[in-house]
């Protein structure tokens, strides 16, 4: 048995070789095929890598814990459900698995002044000197970081716009302490920045934590940010949170679903889409040269039967060959992704702004074997399904008429 | 007992909508054994009751039983079975897989048995020797002249312990003396091994070998 298949996987390859120019056109059809599709996943991976990326980096880190319930209500005074003694909280947080850095916030919505002009905006309120080691993709137009200061903030670049202010800039913050009552601060603008997305940028600031408490009234933090070691750490960090029970853990990708969820989702639905496009064209491309083939082949598959081959006997065979064919084309479209992305491409590609996004970028191609394995997968799978019509039609022709097939 | 008889054989095809007869009521025995020839001109029906033979085909009236049993009643798994352990074929080209050399194309059709290795390879072995090529085991087949193509499908039939070749043809296209010397094989295999040989041609001199002659002319006897 095994013996045999080696002799049908060893006629499978000499067949391949038969006709030199047809094999040579089969192949380079699946291995461009399959360097597309490698090329794609690759490109896809790093597009989904920056997108997450910046969504961390810029603004969520990893993600949240907050008190239980506290994120699936609305409250009528939200700072009773903050947490109360963030500083043993985050000690507690800290001895989790995975967690490199914690970072206390609040979520402020104040009236910023300057100039006349007031504007509403939603601020987070942060601990500068820490976030400034982890935030490294809130990009700075001027300036930079407020780090320490107490009276500085920085604001999204629309947010600047539409006050009119500059880094140096002084404006009035105004919002509401937990009795209602409205409070004052007078800020300096310390930095401009953007993230990429228009909509956070124009109405976002950030301002020290210190101060939107001593306006708040409150010690509480609204919640603690985790930036964690790995990005595929979450699971189980998330698991390890339940041993606080008094606390939620959420992740970034659950924070930011309207943005950053439905972005990859859609993402994913248009390449699952053009990743068809490009199977269903090596799949007529290998139909058509395993129809040829096989018509070519009809005398000798009637001999083979004339002589006690089976119908699925022979099938198997063309259907190895077929896989023959899709493995080394694939192989070969494989490692010429891999050579174009350490070569040519190995900068990236530069892409244009994205919709809701301010900047263009450079989306690097990031390959992973598990993508290669797949697309050799998929090239076998398709060039399979390519044979299978042609060989069926085959084997269906009475032998006494094949063998005089013309 | 007979190894074929056939009882008023027919067999049309269809040609544009119209039935043309290619066998028109044939009835014959062939016994065990036999060194047969089967005669006429190009379109007397020779290919044809050789396919009916063969099960590559069936037959539109009439019956044929082979070793007594009447092959209208065989499954297409049935069929393959006796093709694959009791038929051998020789027809005139595409015989051979061509991108295998000799001794694989010998050795292809004993692997799916349950052969020992050494013991294919003693048979194929000697199924070359025994027709001449031993010194062309690792030739590919489509390096071979049309003599050695005929006489590797003649050494694949006798690995396989057939009782009965068919052969369509089988000096065709070899030059006089190629054509003589693959009969001569025939003929010696038949009466060494007691392997039935049904042939069918054209020429005279190879009917001559014969030790018995079908002749056939618009699909009758004659």
């Amino acid at each position: 048995m095994i013996k045999r298949l080696f002799l049908l996987i060893h006629l499978s390859c000499r067949n391949v070789s038969r006709n030199r120019y047809r094999s040579i056109y089969a192949l380079a059809t699946i291995a461009t095929g399959a360097l597309g599709l490698f090329i794609f996943m690759g490109f896809n991976r790093g597009l989904m890598n920056q997108y997450r990326a910046n969504a961390i980096r810029a603004r969520w880190a990893n993600g949240q814990l907050c008190t239980l319930g506290y994120r699936s209500a609305t409250w009528e005074r939200p700072w009773e459900k903050w947490i109360q003694s963030p500083e043993a909280t985050m000690l507690e947080v800290r001895r989790l698995p995975g967690v490199r850095d914690v970072f206390p916030r609040i979520t402020v919505n104040a009236m910023l002044v300057s100039h006349g002009t007031t504007l509403a905006g939603q601020g987070d309120a942060i601990n500068g000197v820490a976030e400034a080691r982890f935030f490294t993709q809130l990009n700075y137009v001027s300036g930079g970081d407020f780090q320490d200061a107490s009276g500085s903030v920085v604001l999204g670049q629309g947010l600047a716009h539409g006050l009119g202010v500059r880094v140096g800039d002084k404006l009035e913050l105004l919002t509401r302490d937990v009795n209602g009552v409205m409070q004052k601060a007078n800020v300096t603008v310390s930095g401009i920045f953007h993230t990429g997305s228009q909509e956070f940028d124009s109405r976002s600031f950030r301002m020290p934590l210190k101060l939107a408490q001593k306006l708040l009234g409150t010690e509480r933090v609204e919640t603690i940010s985790v930036a964690l070691s790995d990005v595929d750490a979450w699971p189980a960090f998330a698991e390890a949170a339940r041993q606080l029970p008094q606390f939620e853990a959420a992740s970034f990708d659950e924070l930011d679903e309207v943005y950053y969820r439905h972005a990859v989702d859609w993402l994913d639905a248009q390449f699952g889409f053009i990743r068809s496009v490009i199977l269903l064209v090596v799949f007529l491309a290998i139909f058509n040269v395993v129809s040829m083939t096989v018509m070519e082949r009809t005398q000798e598959i009637a001999t083979l039967r004339a002589n006690g081959e089976s119908r699925l006997e022979i099938a198997a065979g063309h259907i190895l060959e077929a896989a023959v064919l899709g493995l080394v084309g694939g192989f070969f479209g494989v490692v010429a992704g891999w050579a174009l992305t350490v070569g040519p491409l190995a900068k990236g590609i530069a892409m244009p702004p994205a919709p809701g996004i301010t900047r263009s970028f450079r989306i690097l191609i990031e390959l992973a074997s598990r993508d290669a394995v797949q697309v050799l997968a998929l090239c076998s799978v398709i060039a399979i399904a390519g044979c299978l019509l042609p060989v069926w039609r085959a084997i269906r022709i009475p032998i006494a008429a094949a063998l005089h097939h013309a | 007992m007979n190894l074929y008889e056939a009882h008023n054989l027919s067999r049309r095809y269809d040609q544009s909508g119209h039935p043309v007869p290619a066998l028109r009521g044939l009835s014959l025995y062939i016994s065990q054994g036999e060194f047969v020839a089967i005669a006429g001109p190009s379109g007397s029906g020779k290919t044809t009751f050789l396919n009916l033979l063969g099960l590559l085909d069936f037959p539109d009236e009439g019956s044929l039983r082979f070793e007594d049993q009447d092959t209208a009643g065989l499954n297409e798994h049935q069929r393959t079975w006796i093709r694959r352990k009791r038929i051998g074929f020789i027809f005139q080209s595409l015989n051979l897989i061509p991108v295998l050399t000799s001794y694989e194309n010998i050795e292809y059709f004993l692997l799916k048995r349950k052969v020992q290795r050494n013991e294919i390879r003693k048979r194929v072995t000697e199924a070359l020797a025994s027709v001449g090529l031993a010194d062309k085991a690792g030739q590919r087949a489509n390096t071979l002249s049309g003599g050695e193509r005929q006489r590797v499908a003649i050494a694949r039939t006798l690995v396989r312990s057939v009782d009965v070749v068919l052969a369509d043809e089988p000096t065709a296209s070899l030059d006089q003396a190629t054509a003589h010397a693959i009969v001569d094989l025939m003929k010696r295999l038949n009466r060494e091994r007691g392997i039935a040989f049904i042939f069918s041609t054209h020429d005279p001199g190879i009917l001559a070998a014969a030790e018995r002659v079908i002749r056939l002319a618009d699909g009758r006897l004659v």
